[in-house]
């Protein structure tokens, strides 16, 4: 949705030089900001709530904190983006303070040893982890099974939200958001060897996690 | 926390089978499942606050869309009462009286 949103709030140009007049679009849209155009701010925060909120839940893994961390982000956002040089493109950069805010965030959240989340219910009688793959409230529609798919999904929640925040923040990035890995390393400000080989480690890191409480291996 | 050597960077962008099924666990895990919320008021007030009113202090900025037919229907309603004023006192208006120009008569005193 936000993709279309993106879309829909730059002018379209078809044909010949599509990408320069994007990029001239964009950088007309930023100097507005840098002007303090509060009406482009307004455009500039509907288009991207969605996508901020969406990383922020999944880094924090709370709605009430990444609600209220979206809205720091965006003043946050309001307030430097006269220092936005256009070296990146400007959902990158929005990436980027997203991610490095919420990531003080939750090193003061871990001081505070704020832990507001539900504790794990038993998982004596689970599912097969080969259900958990896609598994969805929707799909299921047997109790039984919708109690299973719930267990398994708060397993994989409490394994990530227990990652090192430096490697949840690769792989929400690479593997929920779709992001490049040059985009991932302009966010992170790493290598893209040090980021690859960071997601591999977060990849397995998550995968004995999870087969460390399930009891069982992935296949 | 330690960084892998420079020998662990060549890992294969090709995601292996292990890592598409936990990629698939979290897609699963961390799917959307409400609508995200407005957070644009909620911005607008935070930065009304700490600008102490220098941005976003008035309707028009604040609005997520302008009420353009407020603003319209007001202008035209004004001009349609000072047009019923206009129309309503115009008659009422007489014309003005002749001004005399010549100068009052002078009375000479006797010496």
């Amino acid at each position: 949705m936000a993709d279309r949103r993106d879309a829909a709030a730059l002018p379209v140009y078809r044909g010949h030089g599509v990408a320069d007049a994007e990029d001239q679009s964009e950088r007309k849209f930023i100097e507005r900001l840098a002007q303090r155009d509060e009406r482009a701010f307004n455009e500039l925060v509907e288009l991207y709530e969605a996508r901020v909120f969406r990383l922020l839940l999944r880094m924090l893994g709370r709605r009430d904190e990444a609600e209220d961390m979206a809205q720091e982000v965006f003043v946050q956002i309001f307030k430097a983006v006269g220092t936005f040089r256009g070296d990146s493109k400007l959902s990158t950069w929005i990436y980027r303070v997203s991610v490095n805010l919420c990531k003080n965030r939750m090193k003061y959240l871990s001081r505070r040893h704020s832990d507001g989340e539900d504790e794990l219910e038993p998982v004596a009688e689970r599912a097969a982890l080969d259900q958990a793959k896609g598994v969805t409230f929707g799909d299921i529609a047997q109790p039984d099974r919708l109690v299973e798919g719930y267990q398994i999904e708060r397993v994989v929640q409490r394994c990530i939200a227990e990652l090192d925040p430096d490697f949840r923040e690769v792989l929400i990035l690479r593997d929920l958001e779709d992001l490049s890995y040059e985009e991932l390393s302009e966010i992170t400000g790493l290598p893209d060897g040090t980021v690859k080989s960071r997601l591999h480690r977060a990849r397995s890191m998550l995968k004995s996690s999870i087969e460390r409480k399930m009891g069982e291996k992935i296949r | 926390m330690t960084e892998p050597g420079p020998d662990e960077t060549a890992i294969a962008e090709q995601p292996a089978d292990a890592d598409e099924s936990v990629r698939s666990m979290l897609r699963g895990a961390l799917r959307e499942e409400e609508p995200p919320p407005n957070v644009l008021a909620g911005v607008q007030k935070r930065i009304r606050e700490r600008s102490r009113g220098k941005f976003y202090a008035d309707g028009w900025s604040t609005a997520k869309h302008p009420p353009l037919n407020t603003y319209l229907v007001t202008s035209l309603l004004m001009l349609a009462v000072l047009a019923i004023s206009y129309m309503l006192l115009s008659p009422l208006v007489g014309s003005p009286e002749p001004v005399r120009n010549q100068p009052a008569p002078v009375q000479v005193l006797p010496r």
